[in-house]
C-alpha cells in the first residue's frame, strides 16, 4: 500500500480530461475536464440523471459491467490512465473502492464481509485477517456494535449498520480512492450522521468522491463540490463557495431549490 | 372546504363508493370455484393413490383357504388321492384295485369299477399316482403292473360343467422277479420316457428294480414306448429303502432309508443308473428319519417332512465351482410341531400342503413363506390339490374327506419375492432377479425389484455424471462470462433442447450413438479426457497472452477464439482414436493370431465385465442430452437472479469476474441450483423411453459402464403388454410404479429439506 499519508496530496489526484459517455447512442456526459483532490471529499452535487452517478461509476469503471457503453477522453489517477490496456480492472478497483446506495453486504457472516477484499487478493492468513477486520469495523465506526457476532450472518444487521460495514468492507484493503454513491439515500437520520462522521474521518486517509442529492449533506461533509446539469459540469469549488456566493445561474437556481 | 356545487351527480353521490354487485358476485363465485377445483384436484391425486395401493395390496396378502364341504367316505383303507384339474372329482384307490369318487358339488359318493381285463382280478399291493397326468400304477402279487388312466372328461350341462371319470386300464407289464409281489412301486413320465421302479422281496432281502421304456420316434407321429431297459438297483442303495420317489423326467431315482438318508441315482444313458449322492436332510436332528418326502412342480426340488415336523427343501443345482448338479438345502421352513403325514404339490407354482398332527399348511417354497396354516379337529393322512390350485381335498383319519377352497392368486408374491433375495431353482445361491416369463410351462417368474431399483439407480447415477458438470459449467458461464448478446440467443435454444421428445432422444441413441459408440470407445475416451484438459490450457493461455491480442475481442466473446480451437482438438483426439486402441487395448484375435485393437474384446478380457452395444454409456449420453436443458435452464435463472447489487459489490471489492462467480454468484444461487439437480434428477429417475431404446433392458446388477440395465419406469412401459389383468406381473407392476413414486418423493423431500436450509442461509437482502 502506499504511503500517500506521509506526502503532500496532490490537488489533480483524479485528473477527468475532456472525459464524454455514451450509452449506446445517448450521451450521458459532455466534455468533463476537472481535478480531484487527495484526501479531501469532493462531493458531486446534480438533479436526477445529471450524469453525477454516470461519472463516479467510471472513476473504477464499474460501468464496464454495462453492455454497449464507450467513452472519449480520458481519467488519470496518480498520473496513470484507467484506460491503458495495459492496467488489470481488478487491481484498479483494488484501488478504488466503492460504496454503493443501497447496502449490499455478502450472504456471508460480518467477518467474512469485511474480509472479502482480501481473500479475493489472495491473502489468508489469520492474523492479518483478524486485525484487518478490527481496523476496518473501528474504521467504519461500527466494531463496538458488532464486535461480539463477527460470524454471525450480515444480513442481521440493521440498514444503517449493513451500510458501515458496506464501508468497511471497502477500506478493508486500504484504497486510495473511495467512491461513495448516495451512501446515505436509504438511511434514517440517525445512520445518516453516523455516516457523515464517518466521512469526515475517513478523509484523513483517503481521497473520497461523494455523489448526493442531499445539499445539507454536501455541506456537512465535503470540501470540494461539483454541480452537474444533463451530463456537463457546470461548477467546481470550493464547498464553501458554491454555497455561498455560486458564479452560475443554474447552481444558485438548484441549491435554492428552485428546480431539481 | 372546497364546493361540490360544480361537480357532476356521479363525482358526488354516495354510490360512488359502492362495490358492484357483479364484482362481489365474481369475487365470491371465483372463491368457491378455486375451492372446490383444488379439492378436486387433491382428491383426484387421493383417488389415484388409493387405486394403485389396491392394486398392489393382494401381492402381500396372505392365502385364503376356506372349508367348502366335508363328504364321510366308508371305512377303508385308501391309498392314494388324485383330483381333475378342476378340483371338482377326486378318485380315492381302495386297496383292492376299486376306485372311488366324492363329487364336490353333489357330495356324491360312486364306486368306479375298473376293467383289468383279467379273471380272476389280478390283486394289488402296492400303489402310485404319476401326479402330472393323475395316472395311477398298481403293482400286483405276481411282480407285474398295471396303469390306470383316469380319462377325465368335462362337459357342460344345464349351464354348469360336469365332470365325468372313466379309467381306462393299459394291459400289465412285467417287472423285476417275476412272480415276487410288489412291495413299493414308483413311477416317472417324461415326453420321451418313462420309469417305473419296484421293491420285491427276494429270498431274505429286497430286490430294487428299474425298467426305462423309451418311446419311439416315427415319421407318423408319437410312436409306441417299449421297454428298453431293465436295472438292479439293490447294490447301488445300501440298506432297505423306505421309499422311492422317481422325478417327472424319468431318468432318476431317490430312494430314502430308515435312518434319515436320501440317497440319489441318475440314469448314464442306456447303461444304467450310478449313485450320485448321498445325503442326510434331518443329519443335525434328534431324529434324522424321514416321516415324508415329495417332488416340487418342476421336478428339481424335494421336500422333506422329518419325525418331529421340521420341514426342509433340497434343490438340484450346481454348486459354486462344482460341475455336478446335486441337491442341497436350499430353503428350511418352521417345524410344522407334529409328525407330517403327506406332502400334497400342485400342478401350478411351487406351493405345497404339509398336514399331520391336527395342522395343515400351505406353504410356497420359493419365497420361504408360509401361505396358510391351521389347526384342524382331525388328523389328516393324506391330500390332493387340484391342477388349477383352487381347490384341495383332504382325507383324515376317520376316512372323512375335507373340501377347501384356495383363494391364492399371488402365491409366489410377498415382501421377500419382491425384495428379498430369494434362492429359485437351478440357482446356486440366493439372489435378486427379475425375469417374469419363460418358456416352459414350470418355469417359475422372477419378481424381485431390487434389480429394477438398481437400474434405476445407475442409470440415473450415469446421466447425471455426465448431464451434472456439464450443465452447471455451462449456465454459470453463460450466466456470468458470455456477453449479453450470445445469452440471449444461447438460453432459448436449450429451452427448445429441454423440449425435445424424449423417444427421438432414445430412437437417436438406439439407432445411431449405440453403434457409434460401440466402435469409438477409445476416441471417445481421448476426447472425454481430453477436451477439458485443452480448454483449460486455452484459458490459461488465453490470460497470458499480451492485452494487445486480446483486445480485440470484447470480455464475453472470447468463445468466438475458443470454440474453432477447441472443435480443431476434439476432432484431433477422436481421429487418434484408432491408433490410441491399436496401442492400449490391443488383444490376440483369435482367428488370426495377431495382436490387434480392440475395445470391444479388451474390455471383457480386461475386466471380466460384458461389452455390450446398448450400454450405460449411451444413455448416460443420451439422457444427459435431456437432462442438461433442465438443469442448464434452471442453474442459468438462478445465477442471473443473484442480485446485480452483489455482483457490482464483488467487483468493487478488486474481484475477478471467476472469483465473483465462485464466492458469490454460486453460493448465493445455491438453492436454485440445488432445485434444478433435483429436477434433473427426477427426469432422469422417471425417463422411460430413452431407457427403453437404448438399454438392453437385462435386468442385472452390476456397475460396469459398458452393459445395459432396466429402470422401474422402463419395465412398466416393456412388460405392461405382457401382464395379464391382475396378475402379479400386473400387480408388481403397479407395485414398480409406487416404488418408482415413494423414490422421488423422497428424493424432493430431502432436496425440498436442504433446499430451504440453502436458501435460509443464502438469502440476500
Amino acid at each position: 500500500m502506499t504511503t500517500n499519508t506521509l506526502k503532500q496530496p496532490r490537488p489533480d489526484f483524479i485528473n477527468i480530461r475532456d472525459f464524454s459517455f455514451f450509452y449506446g447512442k445517448k450521451q450521458a456526459l459532455f466534455n468533463i475536464s476537472m481535478e480531484i483532490p487527495e484526501r479531501q471529499v469532493t462531493a458531486f452535487i446534480g438533479p436526477s440523471g445529471c450524469g453525477k452517478s454516470t461519472l463516479l461509476r467510471n472513476l473504477n469503471r464499474m460501468n464496464d459491467l454495462i453492455d454497449d457503453i464507450h467513452h472519449e477522453g480520458d481519467i488519470v489517477i496518480h498520473d496513470k490512465s484507467i484506460y491503458d490496456p495495459h492496467i488489470e480492472v481488478i487491481s484498479l478497483r483494488k484501488r478504488v473502492g466503492m460504496v454503493f446506495q443501497k447496502s449490499n453486504p455478502f450472504p456471508k457472516s460480518i467477518y467474512e464481509n469485511v474480509v472479502y477484499p482480501l481473500r479475493v487478493a489472495g491473502q489468508n492468513k489469520k492474523h492479518i485477517l483478524d486485525e484487518t477486520v478490527e481496523r476496518s469495523l473501528r474504521g467504519a465506526a461500527l466494531w463496538d456494535e458488532v464486535k461480539d457476532r463477527l460470524h454471525e450472518s450480515a444480513l442481521s444487521l440493521s440498514g444503517g449498520q449493513m451500510q458501515r460495514l458496506c464501508i468497511a468492507r471497502a477500506i478493508a484493503n486500504r484504497p486510495e480512492i473511495l467512491l461513495m454513491d448516495e451512501p446515505c439515500s436509504a438511511l434514517d437520520p440517525i445512520a445518516t450522521v453516523k455516516v457523515e462522521e464517518l466521512i469526515r474521518k475517513l478523509k484523513e486517509e483517503f481521497t473520497i468522491v461523494i455523489v448526493t442529492h442531499n445539499m445539507q449533506q454536501a455541506t456537512r461533509c465535503s470540501d470540494r463540490t461539483a454541480f452537474f446539469y444533463l451530463g456537463k459540469l457546470i461548477e467546481f469549488d470550493i464547498t464553501q463557495k458554491i454555497f455561498s456566493n455560486p458564479s452560475s445561474k443554474q447552481t444558485e437556481d438548484y441549491i435554492t431549490g428552485r428546480f431539481g | 372546504m372546497p364546493t361540490h356545487e360544480n361537480l357532476p351527480e356521479h363525482a358526488t353521490g354516495q354510490n360512488r363508493f359502492r362495490t358492484a354487485p357483479a364484482t362481489l358476485f365474481m369475487d365470491r363465485f371465483m372463491t368457491v370455484a378455486i375451492k372446490a377445483g383444488g379439492a378436486l384436484v387433491i382428491t383426484s391425486v387421493l383417488g389415484i393413490f388409493v387405486f394403485i395401493l389396491l392394486q398392489i395390496w393382494p401381492l402381500f396378502a396372505p392365502a385364503s383357504v376356506v372349508e367348502a364341504r366335508n363328504i364321510q367316505l366308508p371305512d377303508n383303507n385308501y391309498s392314494i388321492i388324485g383330483i381333475d384339474e378342476w378340483g371338482a372329482l377326486p378318485f380315492l384307490m381302495e386297496p383292492d384295485g376299486k376306485m372311488l369318487t366324492a363329487d364336490f358339488e353333489t357330495g356324491e359318493i360312486r364306486k368306479i369299477p375298473i376293467d383289468f381285463g383279467e379273471n380272476p382280478p389280478p390283486k394289488f399291493t402296492a400303489t402310485t399316482l404319476n401326479k402330472r397326468e393323475q395316472d395311477i400304477i398298481l403293482g400286483t402279487n405276481d411282480g407285474r403292473f398295471f396303469m390306470v388312466s383316469p380319462k377325465y372328461s368335462s362337459s357342460e350341462s344345464d349351464g354348469r360343467q360336469l365332470i365325468t371319470i372313466n379309467p381306462k386300464a393299459s394291459p400289465a407289464e412285467p417287472i423285476g422277479i417275476p412272480g415276487q409281489p410288489v412291495q413299493t412301486i414308483a413311477y416317472g413320465e417324461s415326453g420321451s420316457q418313462k420309469l417305473v421302479v419296484a421293491i420285491q422281496p427276494d429270498g431274505d432281502t429286497n430286490r430294487i428294480s428299474a425298467s426305462l421304456y423309451k418311446r419311439k420316434r416315427s415319421l407318423m407321429g408319437a410312436g409306441k414306448t417299449a421297454l428298453a431297459a431293465s436295472f438292479d438297483l439293490t447294490p447301488l442303495i445300501p440298506g432297505t429303502p423306505s421309499r422311492i420317489i422317481v422325478p417327472g423326467t424319468a431318468d432318476s431315482v431317490i430312494a430314502t432309508t430308515a435312518d434319515g438318508k436320501v440317497h440319489y441315482l441318475v440314469q448314464n444313458g442306456d447303461s444304467g443308473f450310478s449313485l450320485a449322492q448321498t445325503f442326510s436332510p434331518f443329519s443335525d436332528l434328534e431324529n434324522p428319519e424321514i416321516a415324508t418326502a415329495a417332488f416340487l412342480f418342476g421336478d428339481v426340488s424335494i421336500v422333506f417332512g422329518s419325525e418331529s415336523g421340521a420341514n426342509r427343501i433340497f434343490s438340484l443345482y450346481y454348486p459354486e465351482g462344482g460341475d455336478k448338479r446335486l441337491f442341497g438345502l436350499t430353503h428350511e421352513f418352521p417345524s410344522l410341531g407334529a409328525r407330517p403325514n403327506f406332502i400334497a404339490s400342485t400342478l401350478r407354482n411351487k406351493a405345497f400342503l404339509l398336514g399331520g398332527g391336527n395342522a395343515l399348511s400351505l406353504r410356497y417354497s420359493t419365497t420361504d413363506s408360509i401361505r396358510w396354516e391351521q389347526g384342524v379337529p382331525y388328523d389328516p393322512v393324506n391330500a390332493v390339490i387340484s391342477g388349477k390350485y383352487q381347490r384341495m381335498a383332504v382325507l383324515d383319519s376317520e376316512n372323512k374327506l375335507h373340501f377347501f377352497e384356495i383363494h391364492d392368486p399371488h402365491a409366489d408374491s410377498g415382501w421377500k419375492a419382491l425384495f428379498g433375495k430369494v434362492w429359485y431353482e437351478g440357482s446356486s445361491a440366493p439372489k435378486w432377479e427379475w425375469q417374469s416369463t419363460g418358456g416352459s410351462d414350470d418355469f417359475e417368474p422372477k419378481y424381485s425389484l431390487i434389480p429394477l431399483i438398481f437400474g434405476t439407480l445407475k442409470g440415473t447415477l450415469y446421466a447425471m455424471v455426465f448431464a451434472v458438470p456439464i450443465a452447471l459449467l455451462a449456465a454459470l458461464y453463460t450466466s456470468q462470462f458470455l456477453d449479453p448478446g450470445s445469452r440471449a440467443m444461447i438460453k432459448p435454444v436449450m429451452e427448445i433442447m429441454a423440449s425435445l421428445p424424449s423417444v427421438v432422444l432414445g430412437f437417436l441413441a438406439a439407432i445411431y450413438i449405440a453403434p457409434l459408440i460401440e466402435d469409438e470407445v477409445p476416441s471417445l475416451l481421448l476426447v472425454a479426457a481430453g477436451l477439458p484438459i485443452i480448454a483449460a490450457s486455452i484459458g490459461f493461455v488465453w490470460s497470458r497472452l499480451p492485452i494487445e491480442f486480446r483486445k480485440f475481442i470484447p470480455a464475453g466473446r472470447e468463445w468466438i477464439v475458443f470454440l474453432p480451437v477447441l472443435l480443431g482438438s476434439g476432432a484431433f483426439l477422436w481421429s487418434l482414436g484408432p491408433a490410441f486402441e491399436a496401442i492400449a487395448f490391443a488383444v490376440t484375435d483369435p482367428a488370426t493370431g495377431q495382436r490387434v485393437g480392440d475395445f470391444r474384446a479388451w474390455w471383457p478380457a480386461a475386466t471380466g465385465s460384458t461389452f455390450d452395444q446398448r450400454n450405460s454409456l449411451v444413455v448416460g449420453f443420451m439422457m444427459g442430452f435431456a437432462v442438461i436443458p433442465i438443469i442448464f435452464t434452471i442453474t442459468e435463472d438462478a445465477l442471473s437472479n443473484v442480485p446485480k447489487s452483489l455482483l457490482t459489490a464483488s467487483m468493487a471489492c478488486g474481484a475477478s469476474r471467476w472469483q465473483t462467480a465462485l464466492r458469490i454468484v454460486l453460493p448465493t444461487a445455491s438453492a436454485g441450483i440445488f432445485s434444478a439437480l433435483m429436477i434433473g434428477l427426477g427426469r432422469a429417475v422417471g425417463e422411460t423411453m430413452i431407457v427403453v431404446m437404448a438399454t438392453g433392458n437385462t435386468p442385472i446388477m452390476e456397475w460396469n459402464i459398458f452393459s445395459g440395465m432396466r429402470t422401474l419406469s422402463a419395465n412398466i412401459a416393456v412388460e405392461l403388454p405382457e401382464a395379464p389383468h391382475h396378475s402379479t406381473l400386473y400387480r408388481t407392476l403397479f407395485l414398480g410404479a409406487m416404488v418408482l413414486f415413494l423414490l422421488t418423493f423422497a428424493v424432493n423431500t430431502v432436496a425440498e429439506i436442504l433446499r430451504q436450509r440453502l436458501r435460509e442461509k443464502f438469502k440476500t437482502v
